[in-house]
């Protein structure tokens, strides 16, 4: 090796050593700002859960007490999982002068702004129950329709819908009747049939001149109604990650008929837990269960 | 093959650099030759490529540094603070630089890119194009679209 070479590498291995030292600085320099970010990251994500867990508690604050249909009905049971903790499924519950008024409502969006819509909506309908004696489902719901559209300026931003179901049982004619815009519920009658509930297409909030129709739900002792959200029913899993759909809810019912309505409740609950399997969950779900 | 459309005329070599330039593309291409370049080598071509520009117009410069395994911050130093804003003077705008296929190279580029930068500020690239392609082929059909 000549003076020459011996020297050519001498500069060489100086300038890796400088090229090391700098790179390992510049990466240290990263990790840390890393580090700082995650820090801040964490931090936020911290306030965050903190403003979620807070006003989960607000939230289900509002969520009636089941045993209010007891005093109508053999048994009734309902489960709330918003898809964040917070979300746009609701259940109403509401005595009134001649009986009982009870809802299950599905906000549009989920997270924050279906937890706005749904308070909204139950402020709402707290406050048009608690002004008029309504005994026609299909009128509240117009009612509702309209407060909706209004509060929310909805001829100019279509953004406050609600999907849902209003029941108003009579107790002094003992006769249930009930309005739907696209919600969602079964009867579950004594031979054992699943009839699907007659639905109007446009939702609640959608279009001011929207007319609902108010349907009589004939009851037998025995008999079941399930209501439920489309979290329920469009929750993807399964091994083929599919939608759980309402054939597999009508199964799932069959096979556990002789159930009692807190097991059916636990029963579905554990049965889309499972169906979702380690994927997030689709949407908020609600659904509630009441044996005549 | 594109590359063979065009001949570049070697018109510096030395035991680390090759300097290659194109008149119909105004082009020229420096190719490190080995994996490193002494400071003193590295100002001799890179000087020679400003004094070449006196007499031959370049419009793109190609800085191909695949052979190279060590990146030598001070010669960087230089070449970014004094020898750029020198041939920016002359016209030349527009530098394309390819660098070996090897992430560690990739990041001390990037260190003494930050380092100078921290030092001397972004200004001193204002007005002046860097673009890192991965081979002369690509340059080429680059330039050949436009």
């Amino acid at each position: 090796m000549t003076m020459e070479d011996k020297s050519y590498f001498q500069e060489q291995l100086e300038a890796k050593n400088d090229m090391l030292a700098r790179t390992t600085d510049y990466m240290n320099q990263i990790e840390n700002l890393l580090t700082e970010k995650n820090l801040h990251l964490v931090d936020l994500q911290r306030g965050v859960s903190d403003s979620i867990n807070f006003a989960k508690l607000i939230q289900t604050s509002l969520l009636p007490d089941a045993n209010i249909l007891k005093v109508f009905f053999k048994d009734a049971a309902y489960k709330v999982v918003q898809k964040i903790g917070i979300g746009g499924d609701t259940i109403f519950i509401k005595n009134t002068n001649s009986g009982i008024i009870f809802c299950l409502l599905d906000a549009t969006g989920h997270g924050i702004p279906g937890a706005m819509l749904s308070i909204s909506g139950t402020l709402i309908l707290n406050d048009i129950i608690s002004s008029i004696e309504i005994d026609d489902p299909a009128v509240l719901l117009k009612f509702l329709n309209y407060r909706l559209h209004k509060t929310f300026r909805n001829d100019k931003n279509s953004i406050a819908h609600f999907e849902g179901i209003v029941f108003y049982y009579s107790s002094i004619n003992n006769k249930l009747s009930y309005s739907s815009a696209k919600g969602k519920g079964f009867l579950f009658n004594s031979t054992g049939d699943i009839i699907s509930l007659a639905s109007s297409k446009t939702s609640i909030g959608e279009n001011l001149n929207t007319n609902f129709d108010t349907f009589d739900v004939p009851f037998q002792k025995g008999e079941k109604l399930i209501l439920f959200s489309d979290g329920l029913i469009d929750q993807f899993g399964g091994e083929q990650d599919k939608k759980y759909t309402t054939f597999r809810l009508k199964k799932l019912l069959v096979n556990n008929s002789e159930k009692t309505v807190s097991e059916l409740i636990e029963i579905i609950y554990e049965e889309c837990f499972s169906w979702k399997g380690d994927g997030g969950q689709t949407d908020d779900l609600s659904f509630k269960i009441i044996e005549f | 093959m594109i590359q063979d459309e065009y001949e570049f005329k070697v018109v510096y070599k030395d035991k680390y650099t090759t300097l290659s330039y194109n008149e119909e593309l105004l082009m020229a291409i420096c190719t490190a030759d080995s994996e490193y370049i002494p400071i003193g080598e590295f100002k001799k071509v890179f000087l020679y490529v400003s004094e070449f520009a006196e007499s031959s117009k370049i419009r793109y410069f190609v800085f191909d540094k695949r052979n190279l395994r060590t990146f030598h911050q001070p010669s960087m130093e230089w070449y970014f603070t004094i020898w750029k804003p020198i041939l920016k003077e002359k016209g030349l705008v527009h530098h394309y630089k390819i660098l070996p296929d090897l992430l560690w190279f990739a990041k001390a580029v990037e260190a003494g890119k930050h380092e100078i930068f921290q030092k001397y500020g972004n200004d001193i690239i204002n007005g002046i194009n860097i673009t890192y392609i991965s081979s002369i082929k690509e340059l080429l059909e680059v330039l050949k679209k436009d």
